[in-house]
Parts: structure tokens; C-alpha cells; sequence
């Protein structure tokens, strides 16, 4: 069996940052949050759509790391550990909302109609050069497309899609299998998919 | 595609792995199958473009800036944190 004592400790560019705090030199704290504030603020509003509640998920989670950031083992990157705690704020701040409707997101939902006669070409929307596609418009219907998603499968998309998180790290996040987030993500994507359709091709 | 053209089943398996071959997380062998099978499903196809599109389009969302206000009030909070030697400040509206 391996100790923790044992385990590799994980070095990423707020290491030193880290051991600098945690050695005493706390006015270091504020480095920190200079280096992530920006990231959480819109990870806290592309989960929550609203810049108060953006503000609050950026403020608990640095009151949290604050108080246990000396319990940090260098087990994960401390972005991953980060993420982990502002994860399980937004998931907080949701079931305390009214505005949550849980439902699961069906495959089949999602499967092409084979009996139905459409285009067999690739739609435009889907070979044009990205700099032409990506306007205000398209944005703001891409996010209230995100915000629409059941929040179990938000998460996943936002954490996977639009920070960067690998599968293995946003299952490390979210304390879920591997396999749970690709199926998630794979419905999360084709929802979002479904969402932008109907934009380019209908204006919905 | 006509039904006689192809197995449903199959489709719908091909069709569940999309988002793991787009980033590159099946071996050879399962991406070979759907690679074969993209070439004889024109729904794949469609769906498979349309993905890319679509994870592109999320990998593109800019960022907002934090208002000024709330920074400035972060950093004083956590002055007031750091000299302080009970339990934590918070910033409340």
C-alpha cells in the first residue's frame, strides 16, 4: 500500500507560489488571487449566468483555499484542486436555486431520424472558417445554449470544452468516473450541437 | 441512409463514440471503424463536422473581465484576512 507521504509530489507553475504562502508569507495570497480570479469569475458565470452569483462563487473559493490551503498536499496541480473546490460551490449555489430543472439528457434524443430524407451534405455552418462564424450573436446563443444544459452535464462541457480540463483531470474534479464524463460530455455536446442548428438554420 | 444500406445498431455504436474520437481517445482499431463507417453514413458524417464545430466554437468563447469593484473589494477583503487573527472576513452586500 502507498502513503501518501510516498506519493509523487506534483510541481506546476503555482508550486512555489504555494510553499511561499504556506511558509508564512502570506501576502503571497494575494498573487494568487490575482492569477485566477479572472478564470473563476467566468467559470462562476458560465455556470451560474449571473454576475452576482459569479462573484460569490469567485469569493467562497478563495475563502476556502485560504482556510485549507495549508492541508494542500501537492497530490494534483493546484488548479485541478482549485477548480475542484469552485465545482462544488456552483453545484451548491444551483441546488439552493429555484431555477434548477434536473432531467436527463437521452441519446436517442440526439440520433439522426433515418427515415427522414435530408441533406447528405455537410451544413455551411459547420465548414466555414471559424473568425467568420464566431460573432456577438452566435456567443450570446452558444452561452444561453451552455446555461440551458441540465447542470450535471454543464459542468462537464464547461470544465472540459472551455477551461481545457482533460477527461482524466474533470473526473479528478468532480469525483466521477472516467467514463461518466465522456458520456456526459458526449450529450452535452450534441445538445449544444442541436441549440446552434437551430440557430444557423432557423435563427432559434 | 436507407435502411438496407447499413446496421442500425452498428450506427448507433459508432454514433455514441463521436466525441471520444474527436479527442483522440480510442485506439487505432475503433477509430479505423468509424472512420470506415463515416465514409458510408452521410448522418455521421454530418454529426461528426458538426461536433468539431461546435467544441471549436465552445474552445473560442472569450472571457469577461471582472468588474474593478469586486476586485478591489477581493483584495481588501483579504488585507483585512490576513491582519486579522479571528475566523475569516467576508465580504457580505
Amino acid at each position: 500500500m502507498t502513503s501518501s507521504r510516498n506519493r509523487k509530489k506534483i510541481k506546476d507553475r503555482d508550486t512555489e507560489l504555494i510553499e511561499a504562502i504556506n511558509s508564512g508569507r502570506q501576502e503571497h495570497f494575494q498573487e494568487l488571487v490575482k492569477r485566477y480570479e479572472q478564470k473563476l469569475y467566468n467559470f462562476g458565470l458560465r455556470m451560474c449566468g449571473d454576475a452576482r452569483d459569479a462573484e460569490d462563487v469567485v469569493q467562497d473559493t478563495f475563502l476556502n483555499v485560504f482556510k485549507y490551503l495549508k492541508d494542500f498536499r501537492y497530490e494534483t496541480k493546484f488548479k485541478n484542486w482549485l477548480y475542484r473546490i469552485a465545482a462544488s460551490i456552483c453545484i451548491k449555489k444551483r441546488r439552493r436555486s429555484k431555477f434548477a430543472p434536473e432531467r436527463e439528457l437521452s441519446l436517442e434524443d440526439f440520433f439522426p431520424e433515418e427515415d427522414v430524407a435530408g441533406p447528405n451534405d455537410i451544413p455551411d455552418w459547420a465548414q466555414l472558417p471559424l473568425d467568420q462564424v464566431l460573432n456577438e450573436e452566435l456567443a450570446q446563443h452558444l452561452k444561453d445554449a451552455i446555461l440551458s444544459l441540465p447542470e450535471k452535464y454543464r459542468i462537464i462541457v464547461v470544465l472540459r470544452d472551455i477551461e481545457g480540463f482533460s477527461t482524466a483531470e474533470t473526473a479528478q474534479i468532480l469525483d466521477l468516473k472516467r467514463s461518466n464524463v465522456k458520456v456526459r460530455l458526449h450529450r452535452a455536446r450534441l445538445y449544444v450541437r442541436d441549440q446552434l442548428k437551430g440557430y444557423f438554420e432557423h435563427g432559434t | 441512409m436507407a435502411r438496407d444500406q447499413h446496421d442500425h445498431k452498428h450506427c448507433v455504436a459508432m454514433f455514441e463514440k463521436l466525441s471520444e474520437y474527436i479527442d483522440g481517445e480510442l485506439d487505432r482499431a475503433a477509430c479505423n471503424e468509424i472512420e470506415s463507417h463515416i465514409e458510408r453514413c452521410a448522418a455521421c458524417k454530418i454529426c461528426l463536422a458538426t461536433l468539431k464545430t461546435t467544441i471549436h466554437l465552445c474552445g473560442s468563447m472569450s472571457s469577461n473581465p471582472v468588474p474593478q469593484s469586486f476586485s478591489q473589494k477581493l483584495r481588501t477583503l483579504f488585507l483585512e484576512n490576513l491582519s486579522s487573527r479571528g475566523g475569516p472576513v467576508v465580504y457580505k452586500r
